[in-house]
C-alpha cells in the first residue's frame, strides 16, 4: 500500500524518502540506544530523527512514515454528540481491567478509559501520555519518567508517582494480573518524587517504551486507581474501571454493553469531542451489517469484520471502509509425527529432506494450496498470501520475495509429482486425513479441502472443535492437520520466538513425552531466532529474520496460508481522523460527528 | 393441596440437585481446558497453572464438587472463570429479565395468534379460514427462526426503519424503548410456537366439539359464544396447557439463536457461551436456573389443571 503511494510522488520527494530511510537505519550497531543521545530520547516530542531511529530499531519503519501527511483533513472542531458503536463477533465485554484483558476487543474500549505513561500514535510511535518527558541512562537500563501534573482520575483522585508504583506492583503479581511476565525485564521501580519515577531494567530494551509503558501492547502498565480498586473490588472494577482517560465508564452490564461519557477533567481540554459513546456487543455478522446500514450503530469495533461483509459495505455510499495491513498469519499445521507425512528430523538440508517420503507429502500439501484462490473464495479477496510468520504490518522485515522463492510456492503439477513419488500417484492409496478447525473456521476449511482435492485428489475430512478443545489438541499434538494462526504480531519476535523455535510456547507444550519436539524443530532456525533477538543492527537483524523465515517456509514448519487485513467501518457522518487510525485499536477521543 | 405442592417442591429440589450433579461431572468429562483457552493469546502456560491453583481447579474433582455444593447451599453460585470473574448470580440476575421479557412477549404473541386461529379452524372446519390457517401454520413451522429473524430485521429495521435492528433496553428505561427492541425477536421466536399451538388447539377443539355434552349444549339453544368458549374451549385446554408449559420453559432457555441474532444476552446464550468456553461455574449456575424453570413450570401446569377442570383433584 505504501509502495503504491510512493509511485505517484515527484522525483525529489522520492529521493528525500530514500535518503531519510537510509540515514535512519545507519547507526552504530553495538549501541543499545541506537545511535541516539540521551537528549534525543527525551520526551515528550522526540525529534523526527529520533523517531525514525526508534522506529527503525523496533523494526516498524516504512515509507509510510516519511510520506507527506494526507491533505484536506476534516475540521475536528465540532464538540458533542452521541456515538453508538457495535462490537463485532462478541456477546459481551468480559473485562476492562488491564490486568485481566486478554482480547484486543476489550483493549479497544479500555484504551479510551485508561491511560499509560506513553501511547502509540498512528505512525506507531510512542508519545507522552501520562508522562510528559523521559530520560534514559547511558547504558540504556535506567528510564526516568516525568509525570504530567494536575491529572485527575475519574473519581477525582490526583495522579502521582504512587499510582505508577501501585500499578507496577499489581501487574507484577501473578495473582492479580495475567501479564506479570511482561515486566520480567524490570528489576525495580523507584519513586524519585511525586512526579518522577525511575525504572531499572536488567538489560537494555529498545522496545521498552512500546512494550511496557504504552497503553495498547503494554497492558501491564496501564495506570489503575488504587482507591477505586479497593472500594469496588476487582470484579466491579473490571466492569467499570476508574482511570485517567478521555472517557469514563458510566454503565456496563455483561452482554448489554458499555456506556462511556466524556470526562470533563481530562488533562487535554481539547479532547474528547464526543459527549457519549454507547458500545453494544453484536455476536452475529448479519445483524451487525443490518445495524450499521440502518444507522442503529455508526461504527464497528471489536473482532475483525466478517470478510463476506466488506464488499457489501464498500458498495454502500453511507459507509466508509478503511483497509490497512493487519498484523498476523494463518497456517495449516501438519503433524510431523504421523503418517503419511512423518519427518523425524528437520535438521537436514532441504534437498536431502526432499528425498524422504514423509517430507515429500508434507511439501506436496503445502505446494498444492493456491493461496490466491483460497483468499478469493474464503476471504473475498481480503488478505495477503503468506509464506511465513513475518507479516506486512512488520513492514521493514516483510519481503514479498519469499512468495517467488519459497519451496512452498503454489505449483499444482510439482505437488502432484511429489505425491506420486511418495507412492500416491494421483492420490491413489492416500489415507483420508482429518482437518481440525473451529466452528467459525468451517467455511474456510471446506474451501481448503476442496483445493487439496482438486490439486492432489486426496480426501480430507473436517472435524469441528470448540476453541478450548482445538487448543488442547494443538498443544498435545493430537491432529493430522489443524487450522490455527496468530494475530497482533507487530515484531518479528511475535512470529518467530512465539511459534518457530523448538521451545516456542505454542510448539506442542503438552505433547506426549515420547515426542522429541512439537510441530517443528530445527537447530539453525533456533539459533537464528536467538541471534536476531539481541541483534541491534537492523540490517543484520533483518537478514537473520528473513533467513529464519525462509527456512521455516522451505522446510514446511506449517503450510502458511494468508495474512489478514485490518478493516475499520463507520458511517459517513463519523469523522475518524487519520491520527487516530491505528490498526487493531479504536481510539475515540478525536472522533467527531457531522451534524 | 398445600401438602401436595410441598411434596412437589421437595421433588423439584431433588431433580435440580440431580441435574446439577450430573452436569457438574459431565462438564468436566468434556475435553477442553478453559484456562489455557483464555490465556492462549497471552501464551503463558505457567500463568494458566497459577490461575488454576487460584481458582481451585487443580483440586481433585470430588473436592471441587463438595466445595461447590457447599457454596451453592449457602446461595453462592461462584464466579465466572473469565475476565474480571463476575459472579454467576450477577450474570444470571442480569440475563433473566431479558429472557423473561423475550419469552413472555413471544408467548403472548403466540397466544394471540394461535388461540383465535385454532378455534376458528376447528369451528369452521374445512372452510377457507381453516385452509388458510393450516397453510400459515405449516409455513410458520418450517421457517427457521434465525432466517425469519434476519428477514424481520431487513424489512422493519433496515428498509422501513420502524424498529431497532438489535439490542435490548430494560423496562426501567421506558415501555416503548423496551417493547420496540423486543417486538422483532418476539415475533421470530413466537411464530413457530404459535403454529404448533394453533394446530394443537384445533385438534383438541375438534375432539371436544364432537362430544355429546356439546351437542346437548347446542340442543339447549345456548349461544354459540357460550358453547365454544365456556363448554368446548375449557375442556380442550387441558392438553394444550401441558404443551404450553413445556413450551414456555423451552422459550426461557432455548431462544439462543434468536438471542444471538438480536444481540440479546439471555439465559440461553449465557448457557451456550458458558459451554463453548468451558466456563464451569456459569454453566452450573445456569443449569440450576433452567432446571428450576422446568420443574416449577410443570408444577404450575399441574396446579392450573385444577382450576380449569374442577374434577381434577390432588390427594390431600
Amino acid at each position: 500500500m505504501t509502495e503504491e503511494r510512493r509511485e505517484g510522488l515527484p522525483e525529489p520527494e522520492k529521493e528525500r524518502i530514500r535518503k531519510e530511510l537510509k540515514w535512519a537505519y545507519d547507526f552504530d550497531p553495538k549501541d543499545p540506544l541506537f545511535g541516539l543521545s540521551k537528549a534525543d530520547l527525551r520526551g515528550p516530542k522526540m525529534s523526527r530523527r529520533t523517531v525514525l531511529r526508534l522506529l527503525a530499531a523496533a523494526g516498524i519503519l516504512s515509507m509510510g512514515h516519511l510520506l507527506p501527511k494526507p491533505m484536506g483533513r476534516i475540521a475536528y472542531g465540532q464538540v458533542g454528540g452521541e456515538l453508538t458503536a457495535g462490537w463485532a463477533g462478541t456477546g459481551e465485554i468480559r473485562t476492562l481491567d488491564p490486568a485481566q484483558i486478554n482480547q484486543v476487543l476489550q483493549f479497544q474500549i479500555a484504551s479510551n478509559v485508561l491511560s499509560g505513561l506513553t501511547h502509540i500514535n498512528a505512525d506507531l510511535i510512542a508519545e507522552g501520555d501520562l508522562a510528559v518527558d523521559w530520560t534514559v541512562s547511558d547504558d540504556g537500563t535506567e528510564w526516568t519518567f516525568f509525570l504530567r501534573e494536575g491529572v485527575r482520575f475519574h473519581n477525582g483522585d490526583p495522579f502521582t508517582a504512587d499510582d505508577v508504583i501501585f500499578t507496577f506492583n499489581r501487574s507484577k503479581d501473578p495473582n492479580q494480573s495475567i501479564h506479570s511476565r511482561v515486566l520480567a525485564q524490570v528489576e525495580s521501580v523507584e519513586k524519585v518524587d511525586d512526579y518522577t519515577v525511575k525504572f531499572k531494567l536488567s538489560a537494555p530494551q529498545a522496545s521498552f517504551l512500546v512494550k511496557t509503558t504504552e497503553r495498547a501492547s503494554g497492558r501491564a502498565l496501564t495506570i489503575v486507581n488504587k482507591r477505586a480498586l479497593e472500594e469496588m473490588g476487582p470484579e466491579q472494577y473490571g466492569l467499570t474501571p476508574v482511570g485517567t482517560g478521555p472517557f469514563r465508564v458510566v454503565f456496563h452490564q455483561l452482554g448489554q454493553g458499555v456506556v462511556l461519557e466524556r470526562f470533563e477533567d481530562y488533562f487535554d481540554p481539547e479532547r474528547p469531542k464526543l459527549d457519549k459513546v454507547t458500545i453494544i456487543p453484536i455476536p452475529e455478522p448479519e445483524p451487525l451489517a443490518a445495524a450499521i446500514e440502518a444507522g442503529d450503530i455508526q461504527l464497528i469495533g471489536g473482532n475483525p469484520v466478517a470478510p463476506e461483509l466488506v464488499d457489501r459495505f464498500l458498495a454502500n455510499p453511507e459507509l466508509v471502509v478503511d483497509i490497512q495491513p493487519g498484523p498476523g498469519f494463518q497456517a495449516l499445521w501438519i503433524n510431523p509425527h504421523r503418517e503419511p507425512f512423518p519427518v523425524p528430523d528437520f535438521n537436514k538440508p532441504v534437498e536431502e529432506l526432499k528425498k524422504e517420503r514423509g517430507f515429500m507429502v508434507r511439501l506436496a500439501i503445502a505446494k498444492a494450496i493456491d493461496r490466491e484462490d483460497l483468499i478469493r473464495r474464503a476471504l473475498f479477496g481480503r488478505g495477503v498470501p503468506a509464506f511465513g510468520t513475518i507479516n506486512p504490518a512488520m513492514r521493514f522485515f516483510f519481503d514479498t520475495a519469499i512468495n517467488e522463492t519459497s519451496e512452498q510456492r503454489f505449483d499444482a503439477e510439482e505437488a502432484r509429482r511429489l505425491l506420486a513419488e511418495a507412492g500416491f500417484p494421483n492420490g491413489e492409496g492416500f489415507p483420508t486425513l482429518t482437518l481440525k478447525t473451529t466452528p467459525a473456521g468451517r467455511r474456510e476449511a471446506e474451501i481448503l479441502v476442496n483445493i487439496l482435492k482438486k490439486n492432489l485428489n486426496i480426501d480430507v475430512e473436517i472435524e469441528i472443535r470448540d476453541f478450548p478443545v482445538l487448543i488442547d489438541e494443538f498443544d498435545t499434538m493430537d491432529f493430522d492437520l489443524l487450522r490455527i494462526g496468530s494475530g497482533g504480531d507487530y515484531d518479528p519476535d511475535d512470529g518467530l520466538v512465539d511459534w518457530m523455535q523448538t521451545t516456542s510456547k505454542f510448539n506442542g507444550p503438552n505433547r506426549p513425552s515420547e515426542l522429541p519436539f512439537g510441530y517443528f524443530s530445527e537447530r539453525e532456525v533456533d539459533d537464528l531466532i536467538d541471534r536476531q533477538r539481541v541483534e541491534t543492527d537492523l540490517n543484520e537483524r533483518k537478514a537473520l529474520v528473513q533467513r529464519a523465515n525462509r527456512i521455516t517456509s522451505d522446510k514446511v514448519a506449517a503450510a502458511f496460508l494468508f495474512h489478514p487485513v485490518d478493516v475499520l467501518v463507520y458511517r459517513k457522518e463519523v469523522n475518524y481522523p487519520p491520527e487516530s487510525r491505528i490498526p487493531g485499536l479504536v481510539d475515540l477521543d478525536r472522533v467527531t460527528l457531522s451534524p | 393441596m398445600t401438602r401436595y405442592i410441598l411434596k412437589r417442591v421437595v421433588h423439584a429440589l431433588l431433580v435440580m440437585w440431580a441435574v446439577a450433579t450430573l452436569v457438574f461431572f459431565m462438564l468436566r468429562a468434556v475435553p477442553g481446558d478453559p484456562l489455557r483457552a483464555m490465556l492462549f493469546d497471552v501464551g503463558d502456560p505457567q500463568a494458566a497453572e497459577e490461575l488454576r491453583r487460584k481458582l481451585g481447579l487443580d483440586q481433585p474433582i470430588y473436592v471441587q464438587y463438595a466445595l461447590w455444593l457447599g457454596r451453592v447451599l449457602q446461595g453462592d453460585l461462584g464466579n465466572s472463570i473469565y475476565g474480571s470473574r463476575v459472579s454467576v448470580s450477577r450474570i444470571l440476575k442480569e440475563a433473566i429479565p431479558r429472557t423473561l421479557s423475550l419469552a413472555g412477549l413471544a408467548f403472548l404473541i403466540a397466544l394471540l395468534l394461535a388461540v383465535p386461529a385454532g378455534i376458528l379452524s376447528a369451528v369452521k372446519r374445512g372452510s377457507l379460514w381453516d385452509h388458510t390457517f393450516t397453510v400459515l401454520a405449516f409455513l410458520g413451522l418450517s421457517m427457521p427462526d434465525f432466517w425469519l429473524a434476519i428477514l424481520l430485521i431487513l424489512v422493519f429495521a433496515v428498509h422501513l426503519q420502524w424498529l431497532p435492528a438489535i439490542g435490548y433496553v430494560p423496562l426501567s428505561k421506558g415501555f416503548w424503548p423496551w417493547l420496540s427492541h423486543l417486538i422483532l425477536p418476539a415475533i421470530a421466536v413466537g411464530t413457530a410456537f404459535s403454529a404448533i399451538l394453533a394446530r394443537m388447539i384445533r385438534s383438541a377443539m375438534l375432539e371436544v366439539l364432537r362430544l355429546d355434552y356439546i351437542q346437548v349444549a347446542w340442543a339447549k339453544g345456548l349461544p354459540e359464544r357460550r358453547v365454544i368458549f365456556k363448554h368446548a374451549l375449557r375442556n380442550a385446554l387441558i392438553p394444550v396447557i401441558t404443551v404450553m408449559g413445556i413450551a414456555f420453559a423451552l422459550l426461557m432457555a432455548g431462544a439462543v439463536i434468536v438471542e444471538n441474532v438480536f444481540a440479546i444476552k439471555g439465559l440461553g446464550r449465557v448457557l451456550i457461551q458458558g459451554i463453548l468456553n468451558r466456563d464451569y461455574p456459569v454453566v452450573q449456575g445456569a443449569i440450576l436456573v433452567v432446571s428450576a424453570i422446568f420443574v416449577f413450570t410443570n408444577l404450575l401446569v399441574d396446579v392450573l389443571y385444577t382450576l380449569i377442570n374442577p374434577r381434577i383433584r390432588y390427594e390431600e
